[in-house]
């Protein structure tokens, strides 16, 4: 069920009313019901998978709770139960992300390899369920807590089923961790005025990005990133621009839409998007996009791996035979570099989102290792930076590190990466931008405007954001005449710019196709 | 201002904008989806959806129907009226374009469970093998819920309640812009179901350069690879079909349409082949496809869709009537006993050559025979008789434009060496000068009489003196003799202004400015009517030819004149016309030579070479 | 030990005021990465054992707390 859908918009108003009406005690079974009624839209043999991967994650959370609760009076009690402990966690893991290897990554890797062997494989044609990756590491996550021992295991499989479900998040996230979802999901409450009105007005802006904006976008980005795009590189480059536009309003916007909806429920859902335009450092950035994917990959794989054992012994190598610096932060660049790695294979199976990792892996592990150098320099130049020039600079130098980036990701194969890169750079044909080309790639002028004034409103807004000016509680000092004036004209500009953007076939047209 | 308050005047400002749209949509009706009950105006809505809006329609209209006629866009051409004589059936043409055959058959089911229905004509088109259950747009190319039963009620309503605002708009917007000929977006008869094609059935059509010249993809025929994916399903639907009608005892007749040459090309001869050979074994059908007529542009009015006249020459053949001239090749009724071979040989059609097919047609044009030749509207007698003269002597022979219609209509020969004679105003000199003349040799003439100056020497009721006009008695005379016709030249649409007192001037058909289309109809209908009332009159003959006044037309007045029965109309531009057998179309508008003083008998000779 | 943390400390982020700032970590004033680093000179310079789940934000967010934390190991 798309976000943007007449039928999503009955559901969520349905469930709302409903979940105010029931008795408090069944308002979670409700949220159950309707994340049912959700991801059954889609095609009952998908919800085959997330039925499989709670009742997994449940049930080792159900050992591991049994494990930790074992009386353990001496350290080979302890060892025993951590052992037990150790076996139930992985084998948990390796049957969750060997799913989702298998669902996701083997064709991939059967025909990465060479085809002496790879042709010998089978390949799967499974339909990826909704949401696969983002489930998958959520309830990942709740396994390793219980493990940790950071709280008890949800006994009630229902319940537990809710925390992996919750409908708003299955499309694209947030990853949200156990004991802060799941409270929130369990309790009962009444209606709060506050939640609905902040809820529509979340939601109203994540669809105004999205349909306004990222829809838009969209139109341009599909005609000129293409197998064999006939653009010089300014379009090519306007192309990945406009992609980013549309991603980022896309992302943010759904996870407003996704906030939003269960704001209206009452609940706080993890904020994934932090005004990444404003960041200062690809490691910045990656603190402002996604949030809840780079906090999780901190907490589950970069500590575990570079506070391990291993790594201790590699750490203490890269010590004694690495002068310097370098050695200190050997081991904990080497398992950054692991974590952007994987961060960019998470994003898809095909070498474009290795060479992706590996962009950023490469780049901030550079950062890390030449920190001390880059000092060195900047006082070498007298620069100073706190200032507000430097930090322009700094901001624009990640905006175009992003930037590049994105042609990793969007390009349809990684072969088209470095031609439009080649394109972009040798071959510009600036004059594309101004004869017109723009405007036959789909989107007429008044299009343009709108991208235009809508960025310059989402701009404004962050800027505020960024400032510390808090939008909301600012907003409703204002008169209420002035309120209704705001929320209606977002309403409208939703609905006339958004909702009926495209389709609308001009009677002359229809005859004439025939 | 509290949350509760912010949140209800919020809830309260989304229904009212949601019952805006709902109450736009449903008001307007841009789709007929909810019976357009206040505009009426199905002609628009089906131009949007022909699948919801002629539903729509019927449920409203049903008891006025007992037959229906169904298919994919060339199916419009199939002629309501004709079918109707034939059958003693009363049809409507269910045609929607981009129909396929799944449609059909779902509609056909409904047709059966809920009208009366006699008779069922099925358009079988070779483009119902290339898409089958195809709804690539959800409002425009979707059916209506009453018709589909894997569409509810709930999300047909919501769907057009809550479309794009933008539809309604442009009908209303429409509404403004409308004229009496269709545009663009009121494609539609709503009578008829057919396609309203009063513009293509009185345009004048001519010579193949003209032709190309107007209609340009025949020039340069856009080439696609295409298959026949869906052939089974295809069939499948109509023997679905067959067996509705055989149950439900409707008389079910099939027929295959003209498809167009060069589109043929586009697939291949064993798909195609196989197409109606598997149609064959479902059901017996009359075979159009391909034939002499699939090779000449003309009956086609753009790359895919034959013309009226030619529905005209299908239903002719298909109920066995002689009155209408048809090639020999056209229609075959094809069963399933009909030998394999016939499906491939049928494929590569003979073209008819342009004589079997055309002739070419020269028309004069005179004015005033004088001794005195003081304009270039006179010639003298002692010229003219040379004309003639020369004329007779190289083999031409004056036709009557009853010999031309004769020829287009039901295919009677033409003299080898055709020519028409005419004359413009009705002088008495064409009388007293030329009448002589043309008997003579022989000639035959048709004189064009202005209604206000017919026996009138004087300028209607004024005082000036004008050359004398001939009456109604030496009008019977020469109809009498059988050589000379006596047609309109308007009754009073040929005005003088300096003559004219007021400021509306006629001086040809065309309106006059800042007239309305209803009220020049209106003008040109009573004008005609007196015409023809006034000179059937004097002369005995039907009146059904119209010269224009100073070569002026207009496409309202084309449309206008065919439907008060003017089959010939001539303009004043020079040129040979090209009369074209089944097109009635190239008796518009016709070319004529205007003849002067200074044409020598072989300079004549040259020019209508 | 006091001063082997802050030592430690401003060796891997230098300009920081441990002595008053009580939010290291709530504030942002330590990154992920400084964590790892500090955490291993830590176990080193104190021979404890640190893990993932000590990793919280009420161990780390002043030197107090880092003190408090390694005596608890220690013991």
């Amino acid at each position: 069920m798309s976000f943007a859908s007449l039928p999503f918009v009955g559901l969520v108003a349905a469930g709302v009313i409903l979940y105010y009406l029931v008795p408090k005690r069944a308002q979670w079974l409700l949220l159950l019901a309707v994340s049912m009624a959700f991801y059954l839209a889609g095609g009952a043999k998908r919800a085959v998978w997330l039925v499989l991967v709670a009742g997994l994650t449940w049930l080792a959370g159900l050992l591991l709770e049994k494990q930790n609760a074992r009386p353990a009076p001496d350290k080979t009690a302890k060892t025993a139960v951590r052992r037990v402990k150790k076996r139930i966690c992985a084998a948990c893991l390796v049957l969750c992300f060997g799913l989702l290897y298998l669902m996701k990554y083997w064709n991939f890797t059967a025909s990465a390899l060479p085809s002496a062997i790879g042709d010998k494989l089978p390949r799967w044609d499974f339909v990826v369920p909704l949401g696969l990756s983002y489930f998958i590491f959520q309830a990942a996550g709740y396994v390793i807590d219980v493990y940790r021992g950071k709280y008890p295991a949800q006994k009630n499989p229902l319940k537990y089923g809710l925390f992996v479900s919750f409908f708003p998040q299955m499309v694209q996230g947030p990853i949200s961790r156990y004991d802060q979802l799941a409270p929130q999901l369990l309790s009962a409450r009444g209606l709060d005025w506050r939640d609905l009105k902040f809820g529509i007005q979340l939601c109203l802006w994540g669809y105004f990005k999205k349909l306004v904006i990222a829809d838009r976008a969209a139109v341009l980005v599909n005609a000129v990133i293409t197998e064999n795009c006939p653009y010089g590189g300014a379009v090519v480059a306007c192309g990945i621009l406009f992609y980013c536009i549309q991603l980022y309003c896309d992302f943010s916007g759904g996870i407003d839409i996704t906030r939003g909806v269960a704001r209206m429920f009452g609940i706080d859902m993890a904020e994934n998007f932090r005004r990444p335009i404003f960041a200062t450092s690809l490691t910045d950035y990656w603190r402002r996009w996604h949030i809840t994917l780079g906090a999780w990959m901190r907490d589950y794989v970069f500590y575990p791996l570079s506070l391990s054992r291993g790594f201790g012994k590699i750490s203490r190598w890269a010590r004694a035979h690495i002068r310097g610096t370098g050695g200190k932060i050997f081991a904990t660049s080497l398992a950054t570099f692991i974590v952007y790695l994987i961060i960019g294979v998470w994003h898809g199976a095909n070498f474009r989102y290795i060479a992706f990792g590996l962009w950023n892996g490469v780049l901030i592990t550079a950062s890390l290792l030449l920190e001390k150098t880059f000092l060195r320099w900047k006082a070498a130049l007298h620069i100073d930076d706190k200032s507000a020039a430097w930090r322009v600079f700094m901001t624009l130098r990640t905006g175009l590190l992003v930037f590049v980036g994105r042609y990793f990701t969007r390009a349809p194969r990684l072969r088209s990466v470095f031609t439009l890169l080649k394109t972009t750079v040798l071959h510009p044909q600036p004059s594309q931008l101004l004869d017109g080309t723009l405007l036959s790639l789909g989107l007429a002028k008044t299009d343009f405007l709108v991208v235009a004034l809508a960025l310059a409103v989402l701009l404004t807004l962050e800027c505020f954001q960024e400032r510390g000016v808090h939008i909301r509680p600012a907003l409703e000092k204002k008169p209420g005449f002035v309120q209704w004036l705001a929320v209606t004209a977002l309403l409208l500009a939703v609905l006339l710019l958004g909702v009926f953007r495209a389709g609308y076939i001009p009677s002359g047209f229809i005859y004439t196709q025939f | 201002m509290s949350s509760k308050k912010w949140v209800l005047v919020f809830l309260a400002t989304v229904f009212v904008l949601a019952a805006l749209l709902a109450g736009l949509n449903a008001a307007v009706d841009p789709f007929g989806a909810f019976g357009d009950r206040l505009l009426s105006w199905f002609s628009y809505d089906e131009t949007n959806n022909p699948r919801v809006a002629k539903l729509s329609y019927l449920e409203q209209h049903h008891d006025e129907y007992d037959s229906y006629i169904l298919g994919c866009s060339s199916t419009s051409s199939f002629p309501v009226d004709a079918f109707n004589e034939a059958f003693d059936a009363r049809f409507y043409n269910l045609i929607m374009y981009g129909a396929d055959m799944r449609d059909c058959e779902k509609i056909t089911r409904y047709l059966i469970e809920h009208y009366e229905v006699k008779n069922l004509i099925l358009n079988v088109y070779l483009d119902n093998g290339l898409e089958y259950d195809e709804e690539s747009d959800r409002l425009t190319k979707s059916l209506h819920y009453k018709e589909d039963p894997d569409t509810s009620a709930l999300s047909f309503y919501t769907r057009y309640l809550f479309a794009d605002p933008r539809y309604a708009l442009a009908k209303l917007n429409a509404l403004r812009t409308d004229t009496i000929l269709p545009q663009t977006f009121d494609v539609f008869d709503e009578r008829t179901g057919c396609y309203d094609k009063r513009v293509r059935d009185a345009e004048p059509i001519g010579s193949a350069e003209r032709y190309l010249e107007s209609y340009p993809v025949f020039a340069d025929y856009p080439h696609q690879t295409l298959s026949l994916p869906y052939t089974e399903p295809c069939m499948q639907s109509v023997a679905a079909i067959r067996a509705m009608c055989e149950e439900a005892g409707v008389n079910l007749t099939v027929v295959a349409g003209p498809v167009y040459a060069a589109y043929l090309k586009n697939y291949q001869t064993e798909d195609i082949a196989a197409f109606y050979r598997s149609l064959a074994q479902v059901t017996p059908f009359w075979d159009f496809s391909s034939s002499s007529v699939s090779c000449e542009m003309r009956y086609f009015y753009d790359g895919t869709h034959f013309r009226n006249n030619v529905g005209e020459m299908m239903c002719a053949r298909m109920t066995g009537r002689t009155d209408l001239w048809l090639p020999d090749d056209f229609g075959t009724y094809v069963t399933a006993d009909t030998p394999e071979e016939y499906f491939t040989d049928v494929l590569s059609p003979a073209a008819l050559s342009p004589d079997e097919i055309s002739a070419q047609v020269p028309i004069l044009m005179y004015h005033h025979l004088s001794e005195d030749v003081t304009n270039s509207e006179m010639v003298s007698p002692e010229q003219f008789e040379a004309q003639i003269r020369a004329l007779s002597e190289a083999g031409y022979t004056g036709v009557s434009f009853d010999e031309l219609q004769a020829y287009v209509l039901r295919g009677a020969p033409l003299p080898e060496k055709p020519v028409v004679i005419t004359f413009d105003d009705g002088y008495e000199s064409n009388y007293t000068l030329a009448y002589p003349i043309l008997q003579k040799y022989g000639m035959k003439a048709t004189i064009f009489a202005i209604g206000v100056s017919f026996g009138k020497d004087h300028y209607k009721d004024t005082d000036y003196a004008i050359t004398p006009h001939f009456g109604a008695a030496e009008a019977a005379e020469m109809a009498a003799s059988g050589l000379i016709s006596i047609q309109s030249h308007t009754y009073d649409m040929h005005q003088w202004p300096p003559y004219e007192s007021g400021s509306a001037v006629r001086e040809n058909i065309l309106p006059l400015p800042g007239e309305s289309e209803e009220a020049y109809v209106q003008a040109l209908t009573e004008d005609f009517t007196r015409s023809r009332a006034l000179l059937e009159d004097a002369a005995g003959q039907p009146v059904d030819v119209l010269a224009y006044p100073a070569g002026q037309y207009s496409t309202l007045a084309q449309v206008t004149l065919q439907s008060l029965g003017v089959h010939v109309t001539l303009s004043t531009n020079p040129g040979v016309n090209t009369v074209v057998r089944g097109l009635p179309q190239t008796l518009y508008a016709m070319l004529r030579f205007g003849i002067t003083e200074d044409v020598t008998p072989e300079a004549l000779l040259d020019m209508i070479r | 030990m006091r001063k082997q943390i802050m030592e430690i400390l401003t060796e891997i982020c230098p300009g920081v005021d441990f002595e008053n700032e009580k939010a290291l970590i709530d504030d942002g004033l330590i990154d992920s990465l400084d964590i790892v680093a500090v955490v291993t000179e830590l176990m080193e310079a104190f021979d404890v054992e640190l893990g993932v789940d000590d990793l919280t934000p009420e161990n780390f967010n002043s030197v107090e707390a880092i003190e408090e934390l390694i005596e608890s190991k220690q013991s």
